[in-house]
């Protein structure tokens, strides 16, 4: 056989494969051209993130607390924000009384473990875990000191306490359950005409899968149809949501870290095409979302500080606290990015509804 | 969403370039790659966010990563450490290099100024500032390429790679071939973090798992469907499989799959391309690319008949 003949044929496969590309190329830009010239596009607004910076824990004292936090993004930062600025209120000054140690895994799970370990054996008086892993991380690392779970959506299916109203053991907390049938209503109702909502949520986070049961079981409830899209990270994600601003109306995120991580991204690909996405947390409609009915993670956050101090104080014993639960949640609205779909906001809503802005700026 | 996603490829193809430096011509596995991808990423989107012109930031970037190839090179020639150990030191430890440049695991871009907004005043349809890039960096990249391998450090680069012992001979200094080759590779590498990152809005530390998955899919995927090519040609059929490995990806996604276990059905996919070979010669079948050549080419199709 001759080689060389071997080659130009395999060349010609392969410059046949890019003339393919490129006429798809070509072909694509010259309808998009021309479909412009029909409708004129408003171009997509990108949403925008802002990371807030932890405070630091620092030294000297009596009271000492463990704040372990499973990765750095907008809403779990608030949370401990919140739980910082709660046990000042309640007389636990940085350096003065109390000494705050931090840690944060970085989404890495191998390293909690050894992080709890550290918080444990600093003698804290009263851990805090913030986010389940990070919680589940305490948990495995003490069954004496007490633990305080900030946003943890389920604590019983993470298997962190026996019952929400009598943990019985030495967890107790606050839970982030948010309310999901509610957020699915309310985008409903900003967007009457839907008939599909797609499901956005990382397939590694089991907080995410629970809160996609529930909202699916509400949205069929109100004749929408559910398609369900889990990434396995944050790669995936422009493309899946491309997929799925095609075949749904509107666009569900729960809670979840995965994606509120990569919400820049999943509303600069929806907002392409004129898809509004429903969230579960403030922070991630401030990223560029729709709207929610969230409940505020500061206020969480402050939630969890103040049962801190509680067993601080010696007031409470984490067996007998109930895991609190908030029952209600501001619905909040991002009115720009109402404004980018043309939605107009009904006026029930507009009355009760906190209306806020993408933050940092807009494209 | 094809377009994009042809876009995309272009973009991931300088990480299938990189790959294809060491791995295909020095012949060994680099894990830096999953290090050195995000940190070009981070280190871009951190120069942004301080103020740094796009370009230059992309630049820096890839800066970042020829020092992690060089770190890599260094501890596999001079410290003698096994180069798959080596890669994956470097590639933890720029873990916490990353968390250090961004001070966050996750650095947002939006609203700050990126490489494709060039682009603004043209008007492009969407996903044409992608294409666009990445049909420039691919363009930039491949000529750069081209151009090195024709030198004699080049040729000499190429030697080393396929037998050492006999470049070491010819006076050719290996160990320096090896850095240098680790540090364009990583650069390479980094540039793609640097373009994807500012593709996608964002950088993420975690941003690195599973890309050198992506970058020898790209490799092997030009390989399997376009066989044994010219040196030049070889480079652009891992761009072509780097950009058709994220048409497959959309396929896949597109066709329903759940996609939670989307990993999975990319390893078939992958493994299925790569089996095509073992399928053509055990069912002496010809690729639909074959059959439309035989009329123009009978000595080739008669020849892969034989073989």
């Amino acid at each position: 056989m001759s080689n060389e003949n071997h080659q130009t044929s395999h060349g010609k496969a392969l410059t046949a494969t890019i003339i393919v590309i490129a006429l798809i190329l070509v072909g694509g830009f010259t309808y998009e051209l021309g479909r412009r010239a029909g409708i004129k596009e408003a171009s997509g607004g990108k949403a925008t993130s802002q990371s807030v910076q932890s405070s630091a824990g620092s030294k000297d004292g009596m009271k000492r607390v463990g704040i372990l936090q499973y990765v750095s993004h907008p809403a779990l930062d608030q949370i401990h924000k919140g739980v910082v600025d709660e046990l000042k209120k309640e007389g636990f000054v940085e350096g003065k009384n109390i000494q705050i140690f931090d840690q944060n895994g970085q989404a890495d799970q191998s390293k909690l473990a050894t992080m709890s370990e550290q918080l444990v054996n600093k003698k804290s008086d009263v851990l805090v875990g913030i986010a389940t892993p990070a919680a589940q991380a305490l948990a495995n690392a003490t069954t004496t000191t007490p633990i305080v779970l900030g946003a943890v959506t389920d604590p019983v299916a993470a298997g962190l306490v026996h019952d929400m109203k009598a943990p019985g053991k030495n967890i107790t907390g606050v839970s982030d359950q948010p309310p999901v049938a509610a957020e699915i209503k309310l985008g409903k109702q900003l967007i009457p005409q839907a008939k599909t909502v797609g499901m956005l949520y990382a397939s590694t986070e089991v907080n995410s899968k629970s809160q996609v049961e529930t909202a699916s079981k509400a949205a069929e409830a109100l004749g929408l149809k559910v398609e369900k899209f889990p990434v396995p990270s944050t790669n995936e994600i422009a493309q899946t949501v491309q997929v799925m601003s095609d075949k749904c109306d509107f666009i569900y995120t729960p809670l979840d870290n995965t994606i509120a991580n990569a919400m820049p991204t999943v509303t600069e690909e929806a907002n392409k095409k004129g898809r509004p996405v429903i969230n579960s947390v403030d922070t991630m409609v401030k990223q560029g979302g729709l709207a929610t009915i969230g409940v505020n993670q500061y206020q969480l956050g402050i939630q969890t500080g103040k049962m801190a101090a509680q067993i601080l104080k010696g007031k409470g014993k984490p067996a007998t606290m109930p895991v609190y639960t908030f029952s209600t949640g501001d619905t909040i609205i991002n009115k720009e990015q109402a404004q980018h779909f043309g939605i107009t906001i009904p006026a029930d809503l507009q009355k009760n509804a906190k209306l806020v802005t993408t933050e940092v700026g807009k494209q | 969403m094809i377009i994009s996603s042809i876009g995309q490829g272009m973009l991931w193809s300088m990480l299938g370039l990189g790959i294809f430096m060491t791995y295909r011509i020095l012949g060994f596995p680099d894990m830096t790659t999953e290090g050195s991808f995000p940190l070009g990423g981070a280190v871009c989107v951190a120069a942004i966010t301080a103020g740094v012109n796009p370009f230059l930031a992309t630049l820096l970037g890839v800066l970042a990563g020829m020092c992690a190839g060089l770190v890599t090179g260094l501890l596999y020639t001079k410290g003698k450490i096994p180069v798959v150990l080596a890669g994956i030191l470097v590639m933890s430890a720029l873990n916490s290099v990353m968390l250090f440049v961004m001070k966050s695991p996750n650095l947002s871009l939006l609203n700050l100024p990126k490489i494709q907004d060039v682009f603004i005043p043209l008007n492009l349809p969407t996903n044409y500032d992608t294409v666009f890039i990445g049909l420039l960096a691919v363009a930039i990249v491949i000529g750069l390429m081209s151009l090195f391998f024709n030198t004699e450090f080049g040729q000499a680069y190429i030697a080393t790679g396929d037998n050492e012992s006999m470049a070491k001979s010819l006076g050719i200094h290996t160990e320096r071939m090896t850095n240098v080759g680790l540090m364009i590779s990583n650069g390479l590498i980094a540039l793609s973090g640097a373009l994807i990152s500012q593709h996608d809005g964002y950088a993420d530390v975690s941003k690195g798992v599973g890309t050198i998955v992506i970058g020898l899919s790209s490799i092997i995927i030009g390989e399997v469907l376009f066989g044994e090519l010219s040196f030049f040609q070889r480079m652009l059929a891992t761009v072509v499989g780097s950009i058709i490995y994220q048409l497959l990806i959309l396929l896949v996604i597109r066709l329903g799959f759940d996609t939670t276990y989307l990993k999975f059905f990319s390893a078939v996919v992958l493994s299925l391309c790569m089996l095509i070979p073992q399928f053509k010669r055990a069912l002496h079948l010809t690729t639909g690319f074959e059959k439309y050549f035989k009329k123009n080419d009978v000595v080739e199709s008669s020849g892969k008949a034989n073989a």
